[in-house]
């Protein structure tokens, strides 16, 4: 980007000027290259074995990745049909709200049927890395092909396995919910009843830690990383050779500690407080889905560690003309009103002075995605969340306005059913009569930002000019640089941006080369990396970084504003990828209207 | 639906050091018996599934280190325990002597909610031992002493010749059915839209 400041500036606070911040990443990145070698510390390359193990393992993603495809065409006519015969009969299934003493989701345990089918790649490539190693995965890989294919498979994996099997102790990442007796409360793989001794080992080495008057965090075996989480009576643990840093891996945990808590609420700690052999498997009866369903996100939803959300991108007139009958049922005595197509938001409004933390957002999604049976019925479901307040229940109604999109209404009285359902009823009038749907399955099918449009110098800020998401790609004159094949410009395959005040993310839609599902898992594990060491409070906060291995040029840029991560190929000059991340914060600039939700008042204060 | 439930049960094992814990448990989880003495370090932990009444059971057992020196581990490994089971060695008095020791720190460290009905099993082991010649705590003194602290079951056994493991193993799992606390029904707080001022203030730092 030229340093010319021949665009006006914006507001100081919420528009900084892309020119300013453009230099000053130049002259930051100008200052490194005074006292950076050009070789990247070591601690943040990613090994070559680490890379081969992690290849492997990504095929888990793409089987989420072609189930969404698959969901949205296959299923469709289907749902639909199924969601309009239950609606008839909402009404018989609301006589009996689903009460406060159940958890709230009315699957059962035997929705985790798939346990058998062999999806668990990540076992093959397990951690020891010998011979052995090599020709397993090399059937493996042929498996992910297959594989690739079919759908993810909700639910837990491989219930017959125990800690005796080699299988089991194969797994790339496992993860443990235990009770501070040492009853097995969840296990990411194999059955938690046969895993008792296992389970009993680890409170024991949590305990006699404990019992020292100290605590355990980190232990590290071999390639393996053992990460501890005690909440009270709840002990998590993740057990993994995946190579994540600690901090992902402890942030993991949280995240499955509070989507424990989005279901059952902080009281559970009053259960074991009256009774310490206190048993809470059956309290999260059916969950597992659930929890599978939150694990795997975290290799694929960047959410999970940015901890921000992202928005489906729409033209700036269907976004306000959603938030505005969402505003309207929410000054009606409902807390939160929120419009959601999978995992990106449409709109969302909070009662006066309430605010929702992207994390709750996170784990409310991922339990109604998750669920089965949210999408075939109207659902009234009693659900904590966890930033908001950890020690009681709110109310959610849930209710699929299509086979991706869903409202929730959250309130906190129990016996609201009625009255949401008749907001909900005004607000799909207005969603189905302003467009807002329609538009919405076109967002979905034209993607967001795709790296290829990225335009070249700014254009006059006229807003006709600047490229817009809505507009079909091709009129689009998208600029090529001539010295790359594939990707952006300058060689720019992906980026992320994620805006500090507005508590939301905006990434690229990806494009060759990062095109399988492997790759892109491959590279949100590098984002993660990237992401946990601009965070690590003991070298840093640091305002830029600049890595290059054999896979990627990774840049990540961090201002009080803004936290850029943008991923390269791996012979592309430097100069001209600062020059591009200039270039991709000025076009998010020019088409935050429709990337983000501005001015949601939950996220103001 | 509640019966359908799989139980999981939390057994620990104490008793002195030598008196056959992990020979037991070794004859009781693998059928397996040997003559060698092997000290357990700290505790081991061993998992068997158990058929009672048409109900699954899971007892994960703690099988823990007899000797003084681990005793400092009791507080964390006895929190939650649904039964305890204390073994003595027949031919030896100051095992039997010493069981009452056994109970009290468990009680104390443990501290169920009701010690008085907290289940125990007592296991007299060894009676293989010289034919029972060398045998010197009598059944009748055994059984008094567990009549005498709330009539605890009590077995003879013979972890060599698997001589009565399984049956008292049954009765663990049938004295936790028994103490089986009442299901009581989950009901967490809703918000209080009064409330929620306060818990802005204090919890919400976004």
């Amino acid at each position: 980007m030229s340093s010319d400041s021949s665009s006006t500036s914006g507001d100081e606070f919420t528009n900084p000027n892309p020119n300013s911040t453009s230099k000053s990443l130049e002259d930051q990145f100008a200052s490194a290259a005074l006292t950076e070698p050009d070789n990247e510390p070591p601690e943040i390359q990613e090994s070559p074995n680490g890379v081969v193990n992690g290849s492997v393992g990504e095929n888990n993603h793409g089987e989420i990745e072609s189930n969404e495809r698959e969901g949205a065409v296959g299923s469709n006519l289907e749902a639909r049909q199924s969601a309009r015969w239950r609606r008839t009969n909402s009404e018989v299934e609301v006589e009996a709200p689903s009460s406060p003493s159940s958890s709230g989701y009315a699957g059962e345990r035997g929705s985790s049927s798939a346990s058998g089918s062999s999806v668990g790649f990540e076992m093959m490539s397990g951690g020891i890395g010998g011979g052995d190693d090599v020709e397993i995965q090399e059937v493996s890989n042929v498996d992910s092909i297959q594989d690739s294919q079919a759908s993810w498979v909700p639910g837990k994996r491989h219930v017959d396995e125990d800690d005796a099997s080699l299988s089991w102790r194969k797994r790339k990442k496992h993860f443990f919910i235990l009770s501070n007796s040492g009853k097995p409360i969840y296990s990411r793989y194999g059955d938690e009843h046969k895993l008792a001794g296992f389970s009993a080992t680890l409170q024991a080495i949590i305990s006699f830690v404990e019992n020292g008057g100290d605590r355990v965090k980190l232990v590290r075996a071999g390639n393996h990383q053992v990460v501890f989480l005690v909440k009270g009576p709840i002990y998590l643990v993740c057990i993994s050779c995946t190579e994540e840093p600690y901090e992902s891996l402890r942030g993991q945990l949280e995240l499955i500690y509070g989507q424990m808590l989005l279901i059952l609420t902080k009281s559970v700690n009053r259960c074991f407080e009256k009774n310490p052999k206190f048993d809470m498997t059956p309290l999260l009866g059916g969950t597992d889905v659930v929890f599978s369903s939150l694990i795997h996100s975290f290799s694929w939803n960047p959410a999970t560690f940015l901890h921000a959300y992202t928005c489906l991108p729409l033209a700036y007139a269907t976004r306000q003309a959603a938030g505005a009958i969402l505003q309207d049922v929410a000054d009606s005595g409902v807390l939160f009103a929120i419009l959601m197509c999978k995992h990106k938001v449409i709109s969302l409004v909070g009662a006066q002075k309430a605010s929702l933390h992207p994390d709750d957002m996170l784990l409310l999604a991922n339990f109604v995605m998750s669920s089965e049976s949210f999408r075939t019925s109207e659902s009234f479901s009693p659900i904590c969340l966890p930033r908001y307040n950890p020690m009681a229940f709110l109310y959610a109604y849930v209710h699929y306005l299509d086979v991706d999109t869903y409202l929730m209404l959250l309130t906190t009285s129990s016996d609201a059913f009625y009255h949401l359902k008749d907001c909900r009823i005004r607000i799909e009038m207005v969603l189905l009569r302003s467009n807002v749907l329609s538009e919405v399955q076109r967002s979905m099918l034209d993607g967001g930002m795709h790296v290829e449009d990225l335009p070249t110098d700014p254009l006059p800020r006229s807003g006709t000019l600047s490229p817009h998401l809505g507009q079909p790609r091709d009129s689009l004159e998208s600029f090529r640089e001539p010295f790359v094949g594939i990707g952006g410009p300058a060689g720019l395959w992906h980026f992320m941006y994620r805006s500090i005040f507005l508590d939301q993310y905006v990434s690229s839609e990806f494009s060759p080369p990062i095109n399988s599902p492997r790759k892109q898992k491959r590279l949100y594990r590098a984002y993660q990396n990237l992401y946990a060491s601009m965070h690590d409070k003991g070298i840093g906060p640091h305002k830029t970084q600049f890595r290059r291995d054999e896979n990627y040029v990774l840049l990540c840029w961090a201002t009080q504003d803004f936290e850029l991560y943008a991923a390269f190929d791996p012979l592309a000059d430097k100069a001209v990828a600062i020059k591009t991340c200039n270039r991709v914060c000025q076009w998010v600039k020019d088409v935050e209207n429709e990337i983000f939700l501005l001015g949601a008042s939950p996220f103001s204060w | 639906m509640a019966s359908r439930r799989r139980m999981l049960l939390k057994v620990i094992i104490l008793g002195d050091s030598g008196v056959g814990k992990t020979s037991l448990m070794n004859q009781y989880v693998n059928r397996k018996f040997s003559n060698q003495y092997k000290a357990t370090i700290g505790a081991d932990f061993l998992t068997k599934e158990v058929q009672f009444e048409d109900r699954q059971f899971t007892l994960q057992i703690w099988d823990t280190a007899g000797q003084e020196r681990f005793q400092s581990l009791g507080v964390a490994f006895y929190r939650g325990a649904d039964c305890c089971v204390l073994v003595y060695d027949v031919n030896v008095m100051k095992s039997f002597d010493n069981l009452n020791n056994w109970r009290e720190e468990f009680l104390i460290q443990a501290s169920p909610s009701d010690p008085e009905n907290f289940p125990f099993v007592v296991l007299g082991n060894k009676i293989d031992v010289d034919s029972g010649n060398s045998r010197v705590v009598s059944e009748k003194k055994a059984k008094a002493w567990c009549a005498s602290k709330g009539n605890i079951p009590y077995f003879e056994t013979s972890a060599k010749e698997g001589f009565n493991v399984e049956a008292a193993f049954q009765c663990i799992a049938k004295n936790a059915l028994k103490n089986e606390p009442e299901e009581e029904i989950y009901l967490p707080d809703t918000i209080d839209v009064v409330g929620r001022q306060q818990q802005r203030s204090s919890g919400c730092e976004c």
